[in-house]
């Protein structure tokens, strides 16, 4: 039994400095959101489309810390260690008919007041948002929210409208909670969309507008 | 016969990248590595369990496409092992837990190639690639991966998966004509309530160990005729998890049954801990149901980071119809580390 023990007891340091070194390098890494299911859920938002093309992005890869302080500024509040490190690698399906751009699809994870809550969008080829959905909800009030005539309402709203969700009167604050006692989600929600804009901006449109002026 | 597959499967899949010109690819590389260990009342310190043992390894996820989208995807997933109970000659191993390439023909059509999980129960559809809590496929299969090919799709009501394989789980060998095939026919993935069915039959070979480098343990050269049908669902709601499976059918002569439940749930207020509990059972003869391999589990996670989690685990031998010496109580401590 003694020996075992130490057997044991070796194989575990060896582990540990083995992640030691891991951690020496990358701090913290994470998996990202995906979509369940793409070919069924890109036919929802675009039915005309033949294809698609997927690329995986990171913070760190793009830009690292000073781009996250960017998005910070943007999204106004801080990055949650748990679910937004900068090694989480975003998944953007750019949806094709044929050779041609029809739009964009991409989720986030955000947390939620009863678990992680995963938000879906399909924007055009500007970043309009064609279609929101929730792919994963924890919350006691999960139908309410994912109703139609909630999720609808953020149809055709674009980055601009959630850079000024704060002013009276804006798109984004003519947007009434669905739930009686889950603000805490609706709050949520606003946020991973508005984050899930700005990435979309930062990674996929802001390159293509580059492209389009060279 | 082996020799006369293996140019067809090469000319199947370089026809497969050259039918679309490449414009590009994209890929994840995630490190991983798994340190397991604890304590049993039948084996005292034990460093490995039927699907975990001490490894360091990685997994390569890629995506090809063309200027018409993504036509392949390919996974390769190693790892590598070192097993404290083997000689220092033996203990050292390879591992190859995902090793497939997939040509999207169309959403109805996609095919795979290489090592993947045969298309029954809960496998296919949950990532129990790192857990201590695994499905029935250990007891009911005998393994979670199998090399060969796949058709799968997205149809409007239900998705679909078929499998034919060899019948060998992690090592490549053939013996006594083995194979496996496997459909499953379940609902979308997107959905909050998912359940499947789905059925087997197969020469399959009785193997121990998930060693695929050098070769696992042949318990036989004779393979066991199996066959199945099963039903498996999970179901979301707020922060709790629940899945279930079962399985039917013979193994040669006998009558096997087996279940599985599970209730996992993530703490609302601090989402880093989680809990599971898990009953599972299997009878290899329904006529001798004392000879039932039954467990109650119980595992506490703990997510240090996105990438890092700590789980304690607690297996508790039921073993219901039977009473007195041979039951055996594990408790284990896992530290699991999967990042780019």
């Amino acid at each position: 039994m003694g020996n075992d023990m130490f057997k044991f007891i070796r194989i575990f340091l060896l582990l540990l400095f083995c992640l030691a070194a891991i951690f020496c390098r990358v701090a913290f890494a994470a998996v990202g959101c995906e979509l369940n299911d793409p070919d069924r859920d890109i036919n929802k938002a675009f039915p005309q489309s033949t294809g698609y093309k997927t690329d995986f992005v990171t913070i760190a890869e793009k830009g690292g810390e000073k781009l996250k302080v960017e998005i910070e500024e943007k999204l106004g509040d801080k990055f949650d260690a748990l679910y937004e490190s900068l090694d989480v690698p975003y998944t953007y399906y750019t949806i094709l008919k044929g050779k041609d751009i029809l739009g964009y699809m991409h989720g986030v994870n955000q947390k939620g007041l009863y678990g992680g809550m995963q938000l879906i969008i399909s924007t055009d080829p500007k970043g309009k948002i064609i279609l929101f959905y929730y792919q994963k909800l924890s919350s006691q009030e999960a139908k309410e929210f994912r109703e139609r005539s909630f999720t609808d309402q953020f149809t055709s709203l674009t980055l601009e409208d959630f850079l000024k969700s704060n002013e009276p009167g804006s798109r984004i604050s003519n947007i009434k909670d669905p739930s009686k006692n889950s603000h805490e989600d609706f709050r949520y929600t606003l946020r991973g969309l508005k984050k899930n804009m700005i990435l979309l901006n930062e990674f996929i449109l802001k390159g293509k507008k580059d492209e389009n002026k060279k | 016969m082996r020799s006369n597959i293996r140019p067809i499967f090469v000319i199947v899949i370089l026809s497969l990248f050259l039918s679309e010109p490449a414009r590009a690819s994209d890929f994840l590389f995630y490190k991983e590595v798994n340190a397991i260990g604890g304590y049993s009342n039948k084996k005292e310190w034990i460093g490995k369990t039927d699907e975990l043992s001490n490894t360091v390894g990685f997994e390569h996820y890629g995506k090809l496409s063309s200027d018409h989208g993504d036509f392949l995807t390919t996974d390769l997933q190693m790892r590598f092992a070192y097993d404290s109970s083997e000689d220092s000659t033996d203990a050292w191993s390879v591992e190859i837990h995902n090793a497939w390439v997939e040509y999207r023909a169309s959403p109805e059509l996609k095919i795979k190639g290489g090592h993947f999980e045969p298309a029954f129960g809960l496998e296919p559809v949950v990532d129990a690639h790192s857990t201590i809590l695994q499905t029935l496929a250990m007891s009911d299969i005998g393994f979670t991966r199998d090399w060969g090919a796949e058709l799968r799709g997205s149809l409007p009501a239900f998705d679909y998966q078929a499998a034919f394989q060899i019948g060998s789980g992690m090592s490549i060998r053939r013996e006594d004509s083995s194979f496996l095939v496997t459909v499953r026919i379940g609902t979308p993935q997107t959905e909050d309530l998912r359940y499947g069915l789905s059925t087997l039959v197969g020469n399959v070979l009785e193997t121990s160990g998930m060693s695929t480098f050098p070769k696992n343990h042949l318990l036989s050269k004779e393979t066991v005729f199996k066959e199945r049908v099963g039903f498996d669902m999970q179901y979301s709601w707020q922060s709790f998890l629940f899945k279930g499976e079962t399985a039917y059918g013979i193994n040669d002569n006998d009558n096997v049954i087996g279940y599985l439940t599970e209730v996992d749930y993530m703490a609302p207020k601090s989402q880093n801990w989680s809990v599971e509990t898990q009953l599972q059972s299997w009878f290899n003869d329904m006529k001798l149901p004392q000879e039932d391999d039954t467990t109650f589990s119980i595992c506490l996670s703990y997510k240090l980071s996105q990438a890092v989690t700590i789980r304690a685990a607690l297996t508790y031998d039921l073993n219901i119809f039977s009473s007195g010496p041979g039951r055996d109580t594990r408790a284990l401590l896992q530290f699991y580390y999967y990042g780019k």
